[in-house]
This record gives C-alpha cells, structure tokens and sequence, in this order.
C-alpha cells in the first residue's frame, strides 16, 4: 500500500516538474519527487512483521525476521545527495534571480 | 618492373616535398610538382603498357594492389591529364590562397588515382575514392566560389556512400573484400539489383550524368583554372570507372526487351544517359560562361559514355571507352585553352572577350581542334568514338536513343562553336589593348601535345582500340574488328570506317583553304564599335557582342524549365533544414517537459497490456 | 596499489585544493599525470573495497575496457585543465571532483555506486556549466540530471526488489539464471536506459545540451562535449553489452530512438549557422551512434568510436569555444578566414571535422569502416543506411564549416591561440592521424576487451 503512496509521490513531483514555470517551485516538485523516490526505496526492504536490522542483547539471534538494511542504506545516500543538488538548485536560482530580476523561467527566456 | 606500393608511396611523398619547395619559391614547387607527375606517368606508361607493374609487394599490410586492363585505361589517361596540367601551375599558383597546399592536394589527389585503378579490394577502392574526394574538394575553393566544394562535396560523397552501401552488400552475400569474387557472388543472390543501383548512383554522381548533374557546372565552373581540366577530363571518369561495374559485370537478372535484346535495367540506364545527353546540350547552348558551358558539355559526354556502357555490344564498349579517351583529351586540351586565356585576360565570361585569334593564334589552334573533336567531326578522336557508338545503338533499333545521340552531336556544333566565335573569333574588345599576349611557352607545351593527340586519335585510333580491345575481351565480349595494316579500317555494323583517308580528304580540304585564304585580299579589321545603328553611335559594347543572345528563340523555348533540378536540390537542402529546426523546436526550444513526455509515452506504449 | 586510488587520490587532492587557491592549479595538472602513471602499474582485475567478498560489498572492476577509457579521461581532463588553468584556475577543485566520479563511473562494478558516482560527476557537471554564465540554462541542465538519476535509480531498486543485489556481475547472474518473462523487465531497464540517456544525450532526453553547450566555453565545451561523453558512452556501453537484455517492443523502441537521434542530431545540425551549435548537434548525433554500436554488441567499435569522437571534439570544441570569446560571436560568418593566420591550428581543426565525418587517413575513417562492415556482417542494413546518409547531410556542413573558416568573407578575423594550446591541439591531431593509418593496436583488441562476460564464466 505504501509503494501506491511512494509512487504517488513520484509522479505528483513529475507532475510538478511539468506544470511549474517557477524555479523555486520546481525544486520542490524535485524534491517531492526524490521524497516519493525514497520511501519506494524503504518499502522495498520492508519485512511484514521484522524488527529493525540490529544485533542487540535482546535480539541476538539472526533467525529473527530482520527488515532488509541494504535499502536503509541506500536512502541514506540518496537522501545526502538530493540535499546536494537541491543546495546547488537553490544557489543557481539565487543567481537567476540576481541576473535577471525573476523566479519564473518564461520570462528569463523573454529576457534572454 | 615498377612497384606500385613504390610509385604511390612516391607520390604522397612528393606531395609533401612540394609543399615545402612551394613554401619556398612558388616556381620551384611547381616546377617540382611537373618533375613529380613525370615520374608518376613515365613510369606507369613505360611498364603498364608491357604488364610490367609489379603488385607483389606488401610494406603497407592493408594495402594490396592488382592491375588490370580496364583500371589501367583509365589510369593512364587520367594520370596524362594530371601530367599535362601540372604544366600549368607556375603560372597560376600565384592567384591562390594557399599555393603550397595546392600542389601537395594536387599530388595527393594523384597519388589517390593510382590506387583507386590498381586495387581488387572493394574497401581500398572505396577508400582511394574518398581519398580523392577530399584532396580535389579542398582545391575548389581556391577558385571563384566556395560554395561550389560544398555541392562538389555532396555530390561525390552521395556518390560514394551508395557506392559504399552497395560494396557491403556485395560482402555481405560473398563473404570477401574481393572485387570480382563480390561481383561474381551476385548473380542469383537476390541483391544483385540493389547493388545494380548503389553503383550506378555512385557512377552517375560522379559522372555529373542526370539527375546528379547540379554540381557539375558549379564545381567546373568556379574551380581553378588548371584544376577544371582536372575535374572534366579525368576525375569524372571514376564514374563510368564504377557504371562500367555496374552495368557490364553485374548485369542483373530482369526482363529483357525483345525489339532491342536488352534487359530493362540497361534500358533504362540508356534512356537516362539520352537524358544527359539533351538537358547537357540544352544548358550548354545557353550559358555564358565558358567554362560553365564546357561544364555542360561534360555532363552530355557522360550521357554518351553511359549510353555505350548499357548497349552491351562489344562495338558500343569500344565506342565507350574511346569515348572516355577522346574527351579526356578534349575537354583537357578545351579547358586549358579557356584557362590560357582567363590567365591572359582574367575572365571567362564570353561576352567580354574577343578577338583573341589575333593575339593567341596557338591557343585558337588548341581550343579549336579540341571543339572539333568534342562535336565528332573528323579527323578528330571525337569522330571515332562517336561513330561506333551511332553504330551500336542504330543497330540496336533504339528510336529514342538515337535521337538523342545525334541530337547531342549537332547540339555540339551549337554550342562549342560559341565559345569559339565570342573568344577567339568577332572583334577585338579594345579594352584588352596592349595587355595581351600569347600563353607562355611552359603552357604551350601541353596544350600542343594534347591537339597532337586529339589529331592522332582520330586518325590512327588502331593502336589505341588495340588498348580498348584488351579491355573489352577483358570484361567477357568479343574485340573490335580492326585492321592492323593501312589503311586501318574499323567495321561497325554498318560498313567500315578508315579514319585516316577521311583525314587525308580534310588535309586537303585544309590546304586549299589555306591556299585560298593566303592568295585572296585581306579583309579590313573594325572594331566591336565601329558601326552605327539609326543614325546613332551606340555606346554599350556589350549588347553589339556576337554571342548576345546568340540562341535567343532557341533558347525561349526551354528557359523556364532550366532550374528546374537545381530547384529540387535546394528544396532538399531546405527540407532537412526544416526537419531539424522543427526537431529543434520539439526537442529542444522547452526543457524538462519535453523528455518527460517522450519517457511517459514511451512507457506507456511499452507497457500497454502488460497490466 | 589498488585501482581504488584512481578515484580516491582526485577526491582527496579535490578537498586538499579548497585550502590552497594557489596550489589548486598544479594539484589539478598533478593529479591526471598520477593518475595515468598509477593506471599502468595497478593491476587488473576486480578490486574488492573493505573486505566483502562480492556480490556484497562495493567491487571495481578494471579491465581492457575500462583501461581505455580511463586513460582518455585521465589524458583529456589534464590537457582540459593545461589549456584553462590561468582562466579558470577557481575551477580546480571542481574539475577534480568531476575526475573523481568520472573515474568512478568507469570503474564500478556495483549499479548503486554507479549512481553516487553519476551524481557527483553530475554536481561537478553542474558547477562547470556554471562557468557559462548561464544560470538559468544550467538550471535546467540541474533538474534534468536530477530526473534523469532519479530514473535510473527508480529503474535500479525494481531490480534490487527483483532479484535481491547491486552487484552488477552478480545481477547479470541472476537474470540470466532466473525465468523472469521479458515484459517484466522492461520497466526498470527503460526507466535506467532513460536516465543515463540524459547524460548520453540522446535525442528526446537532451534538451538541456543546447543550453549548455551552445554557450560553452574553452573550459565547459571540451569538458562536456569529450570528458563527459566518452565516460558516458562506457558505462552506457558496459551496462547495454551485459545487463541490459533489451528485447522485442523495447529494442524497437531503443532503435528508434538512436536512429532518429542520429537523423535529427544531423539535420539539427544542418539547419544551425552557429559554430558551437553545429559541433553540439553534431556530437548528439555521435553519441546515438556510438550507443546504436554497443546496442548491436559492437563493443570494440562503440568504445575506440567513443575515444576518436572526444579527441576529435575535444579539438573542435576547444578551437571554436576560443575563437568565440575573442570574436564575441560564433556565427560562421562571423568566424570566416580564422585560420588565416593559424595554419597549424587549422589544420588541426580540419583533421578532426574530416576524421569525424570519416574521410580516408584520419582515425575516424578507419573506424566508420569498421564498424559498418560489423554491421553489414549481421545484415543490419537500416542501421547502415541511416548512418550513412546521416554521414552525407554531416560531411555538407562540416566541408561548409571548413570551407567558411579557410577563406576569409568580408571583415579580417584575428584569433590568437597561444603556443600551448597550439602544441596540444596539434598531437591530438596528429594523433588522429596516426591512428587513421596504423590500426596495429586495433587489431590486437577485440569485443572481449570488456571481461564482464569472463568473470561471469568464472563464477
């Protein structure tokens, strides 16, 4: 049920990435979409009913219904990235906005 | 015995020892670019004509070289062009951009020649041809246009390209790179029309023949002086080098019209080599300048050489290839003349020339017996060729056909003849006074060898249809019936023709005219001005020229439909533009949106009823 | 020595340079030359990373493929770096980082590394089209790059779900072992063709290349049009030759869109009047061929016509991204008779438009043979007869290009390249040269250059 939601997500942005003439409002429609892109990555290490991957005192046995980590993992870094290229999204819009005086694209392209 | 690999090698190499004497001193260079293409045909001539070319060795591994009579014909005859231009350069070189440069594409060009004839290996024949390509393309602009490399370019590489499609057929169904075990493999394989008509676009885009004839007047036309006879006498023969694959050694299975025992594919060939023939002759009549309309006169030319080649008669392959002979010589010995005087006068536009007959006799002399010689008449090597190839299509009862042939032969008279009258002939153009003289005596040189030629081949063609001969039996048809002894007759099928009694009637008929023409009162020389007309002077020179529309009503006729092929070319060019400017709005003008559209509706179709 | 240092020493270097400004500039001359120093004495063969044995754990693998490539990206970010490094000297860091993951990229042997390693080639991407002075275009450059991984990481975790690794030999294992039916496969393989297409340039995915490109300079058009495509076109290839198995409707589909990229790039091209336009429609067009070679598993061809295309658009690029910021414009007719006075530079110029267009002597003929005599081996004659009338619409306007900027038009253009650039661009020519007519080394290799199908033999 989740991945429906994941994946909603994901198209929601790629809706947003079509419709948004706005910078700023594209990197957020980029965002929602990476957002939408990492639950679908956690729900696919998703084990109905497993605890959480970690060798404790208490669970100490790896016969025990673990979620899958590796996916854990990879949003980690997927997560780390999008944070870099939204950084970098945002500091290229500021400067769109110090060249041209505007957020929206069509009229940067009038301007051009 | 001469090394092939050697002589090749040899000829690259002076290139770049050209372009460094050039760098120099121009006059050394070129003088070395002569001492070059000496080498290159001495050699060739003194051991190909006893099979003394040796192939055997192998320095460059993926060069392999193999001689035969049809690519030693051509190699010859398009290596003495090369020999008789290089003449030239001394006096031309100066007027070039990059001098050095031409004589080391000159030489390269050269080099690429004797590969392409020598070769079995379709990828090395392919190779030498682009090779080709590229060194005579960067020569063009050097003359008056730059556009004209470009559709030269085109062209060529069309050419090739088809030529390339067809040879990778070729391998594909025989497994080898080999030239004749490729072309042999065709028959019956079911390809063997498709590589029918790759070879035949190469051979006709080469050629300049119709419907590829756009860049010929363009590339002849505005190409260097010295390197038009290049381009008209010998570099256009690649193409009937690549129509004579085609249309002999293929062959491929079709319907064969009874009336005229020929398959279809030929016919058609020979109806589009009639087309040539008169669009050539229609276009030459009414151009102006000179070289443009030797251009033409080309591209009617290749008309005849196609119509030979798809006779399939040994009469016509003779009358084919003398005809490549003759009008390698004449279309050299005509466009060295016309370059002669563009060097003297600086134009070649025939309606500011005249009179030049008082100022440069020899070069009158030069053009003249290359003009005859282009229209057929005898004692010219023109008159020959032509003969046997009237012959072989009146005995192949193609109506049409014969039209056109005798059509383009008068319509020769027509136009060669203009360039005759405006340059040489009619009134001295006052404003040439004082400034011109004869060519120099380095220029003469060739110019005279050649006229010696275009005499010879016309009245003692023996030795040489001996040479087609070989090549004829070479392709798999009987030789051409010719008498060794005087006084060396030829049969066609309809009587037999002894070249050199017709000549010795117009020896005399020379004689007496000359006599005539010594003994009776010199006429008075006007000049262009001299005249009046409704009690006025007139003032503008130009409308009195002879050659004013000289073929006006003639010309009324056709004129509308004259850019009529140039038109479909550039709507082409336009059309691909227009292709990419709107793949350029499409993909291009708005940014995310587009691809994630494309992705989104191509996934769908993916994944339509997978679901 | 591992042949992990060939990422990790650019990475490192890239963060010891933030602190020295003055160092920068040597640190990024030094470290390409280490570099491909350091590529002849590592070994070959796949480098396990922290000890995991694969299939778990991050693995390299360095092989005759990746050996090629690497040795041109190394070779082309120095001379890149030599010819830029007073102009753009604050870009040091950053062309070290874009080394970093370029390496990277070649490298790796796991498809989630892969990912990382396109995202941060794709920052340092970002950053060096920064140098155009173009935001709003490197902004869009930005959101499709972030799409486009974003689409191929979609792709990558369906097949994680699918068959439980990264590990891309063990992938390949997997798939090839496991009965799953074609159509279920489709979804991820397009969705990760899509998002490497992106940084290919294929034709619908690329509207960010004219942006960028078309406004590039001496530094960000080389950079982009060789570094980037040659990397790109071998991961592409190395994941087309071995992991993508695309069948029926998808191999359509995938043909077609190399096929009229390769038309479209071409007739775009045609149609365009400025200098860098041509060159970056132009280079559209190859990078569809080169893939189209990998599509039909020519992967030698597809490989060394990658390499030849960066050299010889390195060149280009470098010559009219110069011209242009001393003429002000790069219309053609602006740039007429530039060479004037540059003879060896255009010269070089010249050996590169007619190696890429495919013109006998020149390294680009040996290989367009070469790759069409494969393809008329398997009978793919549409293939052919695309790319050849493609070549015929290329060869017009590059002949036009050449012939424009030989002959001088009306004003005097005076261009002036400097003696290094000369040098450089010079041996990438002749370079060109060489190769166009000793193929000794290229018939030593053949399609197993790239060892992902031996090690799979090996288990």
């Amino acid at each position: 049920m989740i991945q429906y939601a994941a994946i909603l997500l994901f198209v929601l942005g790629l809706y947003g990435l079509l419709t948004n003439r706005n910078v700023i409002k594209i990197i957020v429609s980029l965002n929602v979409l990476e957002i939408g892109l990492n639950i679908f990555i956690i729900s696919i290490g998703y084990v109905s009913g497993g605890i959480a991957p970690i060798l404790t005192s208490v669970n100490n046995t790896s016969a025990l219904l673990f979620v899958d980590p590796l996916p854990q993992a990879l949003v980690l870094t997927a997560i780390v990235i999008g944070v870099g290229t939204t950084a970098l999204g945002l500091a290229f819009a500021k400067s769109i906005y110090a060249k041209y005086g505007t957020f929206d694209l069509d009229e940067v392209e009038e301007l051009k | 015995m001469a090394n092939l690999e050697l002589l090749l090698l040899i000829v690259l190499g002076t290139g770049l020892v050209a372009y460094l004497l050039t760098k120099v001193n121009q006059f050394l260079g070129s003088v070395f670019t002569i001492a070059a293409t000496t080498f290159a045909f001495v050699s060739l001539a003194a051991y190909g004509f006893n099979g003394g070319l040796d192939t055997t060795v192998q320095w460059i591994p993926w060069l392999s070289f193999s001689v035969t009579n049809l690519g030693f014909f051509f190699a010859i005859i398009i290596v003495f062009v090369y020999l008789m231009v290089s003449f030239f350069h001394p006096y031309f070189l100066d007027h070039y951009k990059y001098p050095s440069v031409y004589n080391m594409l000159f030489l390269w060009s050269l080099a690429g020649v004797l590969g392409t004839f020598f070769t079995e290996n379709t990828i090395q024949l392919f190779f030498f041809f682009e090779f080709i390509v590229w060194t005579s393309m960067f020569l063009i602009p050097m003359g008056k246009s730059k556009k004209a490399a470009v559709s030269y370019y085109g062209f060529s590489a069309a050419g090739s390209f088809a030529m390339l499609f067809g040879i990778l057929v070729m391998a594909n169904v025989s497994g080898s790179y080999g030239l004749s075990t490729g072309l042999a493999a065709l028959t019956g394989s079911g390809k063997e029309a498709l590589v029918f008509v790759l070879f035949l676009i190469a051979g006709f885009a080469k050629l300049g023949a119709f419907p590829f004839h756009i860049w010929l007047p363009e590339a002849h036309g505005n190409a260097p002086h010295p390197f038009s006879p290049v381009l008209s006498g010998a570099l256009v023969k690649l193409g009937a080098f690549v129509a004579v694959f085609a249309l002999i050694r293929i062959a491929p299975f079709s319907v064969t019209i009874d009336a005229i025992a020929l398959p279809v594919a030929q016919w058609i060939v020979a109806i589009l080599g009639s087309l040539s023939i008169v669009f050539g002759t229609l276009m030459a009549i009414r151009e102006d300048d000179a070289k443009k309309l030797l251009a033409y006169s080309s591209m009617s030319h290749g008309g005849y050489i196609l119509v030979a080649f798809s006779l399939l008669d040994s009469v016509a392959f003779a009358g084919g290839f003398y005809h490549i002979l003759a009008h390698a010589l004449a279309s050299a010995g005509a466009f060295m003349a016309i370059a002669a005087v563009a060097r003297q006068t600086g134009t070649t536009k025939m309606s500011e020339l005249g009179g030049l007959i008082h100022k440069m006799p020899v070069t009158y002399i030069v053009y003249l017996v290359a003009i005859i010689s282009m229209a057929g008449i005898p004692p010219m090597g023109g008159f020959i060729s032509k003969w046997l190839i009237f012959q072989a299509v009146l005995n192949k009862g193609m109506v049409l056909v014969t039209i056109a042939v005798f059509f383009g032969s008068i319509g020769s008279f027509l136009y060669v003849f203009r360039p005759l009258a405006a340059l040489f002939l009619g009134q001295w153009i006052t404003k040439y006074d004082g400034q011109v003289k004869e060519a120099p005596l380095l220029m003469m040189i060739p110019m005279l060898i050649i006229t010696a030629l275009n005499v010879y081949t016309g009245v003692f063609p023996d030795w040489l249809l001996g040479v087609t001969n070989g090549v004829i039996t070479d392709l798999g048809y009987p030789a051409l019936q010719v008498a060794v002894a005087a006084p060396f007759t030829l049969n066609g099928y309809y009587g037999t023709l002894a070249p050199a009694i017709i000549s010795l009637v117009f020896a005399v008929g020379v004689v007496v005219a000359a006599i005539i023409f010594f003994v009776l009162k010199k006429s008075r020389k006007v000049t262009l001005m001299d005249t009046y007309t409704a009690a006025n002077f007139v003032h503008n020179e130009e409308l009195l020229h002879y050659t004013k529309d000289f073929y006006a009503p003639l010309e009324r006729l056709y004129e509308k439909y004259t850019t009529k092929m140039r038109d479909f070319y550039n709507a082409l060019a336009y059309k691909v533009k227009e292709v990419g400017q709107l793949a350029k709005y499409l993909f291009m003008s708005k940014f995310a949106e587009v691809a994630l559209f494309w992705t989104i509706l191509i996934l769908i179709f993916l994944l339509w009823g997978e679901f | 020595m591992s042949a992990v240092l060939l990422i990790a020493i650019p990475l490192l270097v890239a963060f010891v340079s933030i602190l020295s400004k003055k160092l920068a500039p040597w640190l990024l001359l030094a470290t390409p030359i280490a570099n491909l120093v350091l590529l002849f004495l590592v070994p070959t063969g796949i480098v396990v990373i922290g000890g995991f044995q694969p299939p778990f754990g991050i693995s390299l693998l360095l092989d005759t493929y990746s050996f090629i490539a690497l040795f041109a990206v190394n070779a082309l970010v120095f001379v890149i770096g030599l010819l830029n490094v007073k102009e753009y000297h604050q870009f040091s860091s950053i062309l070290l980082v874009a080394l970093a993951g370029l390496n990277g990229l070649i490298l790796t042997n796991d498809l989630f590394n892969l990912f990382v390693f396109l995202e941060i080639a794709g920052i340092a991407a970002y950053l060096i089209a920064a140098s155009n002075k173009k935001p709003a275009s490197v902004f869009h450059y930005l959101v499709l790059g972030a799409v486009g991984s974003s689409f191929y990481l979609f792709g990558l975790i369906i097949l994680y779900a699918m068959f439980g690794t990264l590990n891309m030999v063990d992938m390949i294992e997997k798939i090839n072992a496991a009965t799953v039916s074609a159509s279920a496969l489709i979804l991820p393989f397009f969705l990760m063709f899509v998002g490497l297409g992106v940084e290919a340039k294929l034709l619908p995915f690329n509207s960010w290349v004219k942006g960028v490109l078309g406004s590039s300079n001496t530094m960000s058009g080389p950079m982009f049009a060789s570094v980037y495509a040659v990397t790109v076109s071998f991961v592409f290839g190395r994941l087309l030759n071995n992991l993508f198995a695309f069948q029926g409707n998808l191999l359509v589909v995938v043909v077609a869109i190399l096929l009229l990229g390769i038309a479209l790039g071409e007739a775009m091209a045609f149609s365009s009047k400025k200098a860098r336009e041509i060159l970056l429609y132009s280079s559209i067009a190859q990078a569809s061929v080169v893939i189209l070679l990998f599509v039909n598993g020519l992967v030698l061809w597809g490989a060394l016509l990658a390499v030849a295309n960066a050299v010889s658009k390195f060149v280009l690029f470098y010559v009219v991204t110069k011209a242009q910021k001393e003429v002000g414009c790069d219309d053609l007719d602006s740039l007429q008779g530039m060479f004037q006075g540059n003879y060896v530079v255009g010269v070089a110029f010249s050996v590169a438009a007619l190696s890429v267009i495919g013109i006998p002597l020149f390294a680009g003929f040996v290989l367009k043979l070469g790759y069409l005599t494969e393809l008329a081996a398997n009978a793919n004659w549409l293939a052919i007869a695309v790319i050849l009338v493609a070549s015929l619409v290329e060869g017009i306007y590059y002949v036009r290009m050449l012939v424009k900027l030989w002959y001088p038009g009306e004003k005097e253009v005076k261009v002036s390249f400097g003696n290094v650039a000369t040098v450089v661009i010079a041996l990438a020519a002749a370079l060109l040269l060489v190769f166009g007519v000793y193929r000794g080394p290229i018939d030593n290799l053949d399609n197993t250059i790239d060892s992902v199908s031996e090690v799979i033999d090996l288990g």
